[in-house]
C-alpha cells in the first residue's frame, strides 16, 4: 500500500475487554472555546434535509425519524472529534446518517422472511440493481435547497415541462431552468465524490 | 430557501455544489452564465423552442464545453431514474424532542424516545459508545409489502399460492452477540480520504463482517481479519480497492463471543482496526 498509508493502532493481545474509561471531563478556562456541537442548533439547520435524506432512502418515516435521532445520537457522541476546519457541521451530519441508513439498509436485506406455507426461512433478494447508487442520489438531492431540489424533482423525477411547474408554482420558467441546472451540477459533484460531496475528513 | 449553488441566492459567489463551493467544470460567471445555464437545462428536459434550439446550437459551436457539461449533467438525469419520486418532510416535534434529549444527560426514556435509540441516548457520553445496543433503531412492526413477500416466494418456487403468504418484519435488535443483528464497527486508524464503514453481524457457524469502504488506492489488496480475545487471528477474506465504493461480506470462523476486534490490512501488514464490545459487558 503506497497512496494511502494506514496506520497500526497499539493492539495487545486482548483479556475481557475492560470498561472504557470516562472522557475526562474538560477544565473550563477563559480560553475555552464555544461548545462545537450544539445539538438544537444542528438540528434546526440540518434536521429537516436530514430527515428527507432518510425517508426517502428507506421510505418508511417512523424509521426514518428513527435514524435521524440516531445520527444526533452518533454526532453528540463523537462531538469532541468534530473539526469544522476539516469540513462542514452539515457535512459531517450526513455522512454520519448515511452510515446509520446503510445500516438499516442492511439489517433489511438480512432480515430473513418467514415463509408460512414452508414454514422456513428463505433469503430475500434486494429489490434494487444497486442500492449505493440509489443512496447516493437521495442523499444528493436531500443536500440541494429546497427550490433546486423541488425544480429537478418535477421536471427530472416527475416529468413535468417547466412551463407545467411554472404555472403550479408562480415560477418564471428562466429561474426553474437554472435551479435545474445548479441542482444538477451540485448533484454531479455529489456523486463524482462517491456521495460524499466535500468530505474531505469522514 | 435558496442553497448555495442556486444562482437566485444573492449571497451566491460562484455556482457549485450543495452545501460547498468548489463546483467543476467550466467555470462561467454572470448573465451569460446564467442564460448558459437555462439552456442546457431546458435542452436536458428537451423543452428548448426553435428559436432557443438555433441559439443553443449557435452557443455549443462557439463552447465546445457545452457538448462536455450536456453529456456529464445528462448522465445525472438519467441517473435519477432510481430515484423515482421525492417526499417533502418536515421533522415532528416529537423527532425535535428525541434529539434535543441526546445531550441532556440526564434525560429519561420517554424524553428520548420510546425505543433502543432513545435508551442508547439516555447515556449521552461518548464513553458509553462501546456499551450501547447493537442496531439501536426501533422497527415499528408492520407488515412488509405483498411485492417483497411474493419475491421472497419466488426465490423458494412456492408457487401461485404463496401471494397468500404473510412475511413477518424480522429485524434482529439486542446487545452485542444476538445473532443476526447488525452490531456497527468504529474503525481508528482510517486515513483521511478513506470511508469506511463497517457493521458485525454474529451467526451460529461465526461471525460476518459487512464492509463498505471507498477512497483505497484502486486495485490495492486489502483483507480483513477477525482478532479474537486470545490474539489469534482469524481471515476473514480479501477484498481489492476500487475507483467505486466496495460493499463486501466476509465471513470467519470464530464466534461472535470470542470477537476483540476486526482489522483491515493492506499488503504491507498495517492495519485500520475496530475493537470490539466483549459480550455480555
Amino acid at each position: 500500500m503506497t497512496a494511502t498509508t494506514l496506520a497500526r493502532p497499539d493492539r495487545a493481545t486482548r483479556a475481557p475487554a475492560p470498561a472504557p474509561a470516562p472522557a475526562p471531563a474538560p477544565e473550563w478556562s477563559p480560553m475555552t472555546p464555544p461548545a462545537a456541537f450544539d445539538v438544537r442548533a444542528a438540528f434546526a439547520a440540518h434536521g429537516p434535509a436530514l430527515l428527507g435524506f432518510a425517508v426517502n432512502a428507506l421510505r418508511d418515516r417512523p424509521l426514518a425519524e428513527d435514524c435521524v435521532q440516531e445520527t444526533f445520537l452518533r454526532a453528540w457522541r463523537a462531538r469532541d472529534t468534530f473539526d469544522a476546519g476539516r469540513g462542514s457541521e452539515r457535512t459531517w451530519l450526513f455522512t454520519i446518517q448515511r452510515h446509520v441508513v446503510l445500516d438499516v439498509l442492511r439489517a433489511r436485506q438480512r432480515a430473513p422472511r418467514l415463509d408460512e406455507h414452508e414454514d422456513a426461512l428463505v433469503d430475500v433478494p434486494a429489490d434494487v440493481a444497486d442500492p449505493l447508487d440509489r443512496l447516493g442520489l437521495v442523499e444528493g438531492l436531500a443536500r440541494l435547497g429546497d427550490e433546486q431540489r423541488a425544480a429537478v424533482v418535477a421536471v427530472h423525477l416527475r416529468g413535468l415541462s417547466y412551463r407545467e411547474h411554472s404555472e403550479a408554482t408562480g415560477v418564471p420558467v428562466a429561474t426553474l431552468r437554472t435551479r435545474v441546472f445548479y441542482g444538477l451540477r451540485a448533484l454531479r459533484d455529489h456523486l463524482d465524490e462517491g456521495g460524499t460531496t466535500d468530505d474531505r475528513t469522514r | 430557501m435558496t442553497a448555495p449553488g442556486d444562482p437566485t441566492d444573492p449571497t451566491r459567489a460562484h455556482a457549485s455544489g450543495p452545501d460547498h463551493g468548489h463546483g467543476r467544470g467550466p467555470d462561467h460567471d454572470g448573465p451569460d452564465a446564467d442564460r448558459r445555464g437555462e439552456l442546457v437545462a431546458a435542452a436536458l428536459a428537451g423543452d428548448l423552442s426553435s428559436a432557443e434550439a438555433d441559439e443553443f446550437a449557435r452557443l455549443r459551436a462557439a463552447d465546445p464545453t457545452v457538448d462536455e457539461e450536456l453529456a456529464l449533467l445528462g448522465g445525472v438525469v438519467a441517473r435519477t431514474a432510481a430515484v423515482a419520486d421525492w417526499q417533502d418532510v418536515t421533522p415532528s416535534e416529537d423527532l425535535r424532542r428525541r434529539v434535543h434529549a441526546v445531550a441532556e444527560p440526564q434525560a429519561t426514556p420517554g424524553d428520548a424516545g420510546a425505543g433502543d435509540a432513545g435508551k442508547a441516548g439516555d447515556a449521552g457520553d461518548a464513553g458509553d459508545a462501546a456499551l450501547a445496543p447493537v442496531t439501536p433503531l426501533r422497527r415499528r412492526r408492520r407488515l412488509l409489502l405483498t411485492g417483497v413477500g411474493a419475491a421472497a416466494c419466488l426465490a423458494v418456487g412456492a408457487g401461485l399460492g404463496a401471494l397468500a403468504v404473510a412475511p413477518r418484519d424480522a429485524v434482529v435488535e439486542g446487545p452485542p452477540g444476538t445473532l443476526g443483528a447488525v452490531e456497527h464497527l468504529d474503525f481508528t486508524g482510517v486515513p483521511a480520504g478513506v470511508d469506511l464503514d463497517a457493521d458485525l453481524v454474529a451467526h451460529t457457524w461465526g461471525t460476518e463482517t459487512v464492509l463498505v469502504v471507498d477512497g483505497l488506492p484502486v486495485g490495492d489488496a486489502f483483507s480483513v481479519v477477525v482478532v479474537d480475545d486470545r490474539g489469534q487471528e482469524f481471515s476473514s477474506g480479501a477484498f481489492l480497492g476500487s475507483e467505486v465504493p466496495v460493499d463486501c461480506r466476509l465471513n470467519a470462523a470464530v464466534l461472535r463471543e470470542h470477537v476483540a476486534a476486526v482489522e483491515v490490512r493492506g499488503a504491507d501488514g498495517e492495519v485500520a482496526s475496530a475493537e470490539v464490545p466483549a459480550v455480555g459487558a
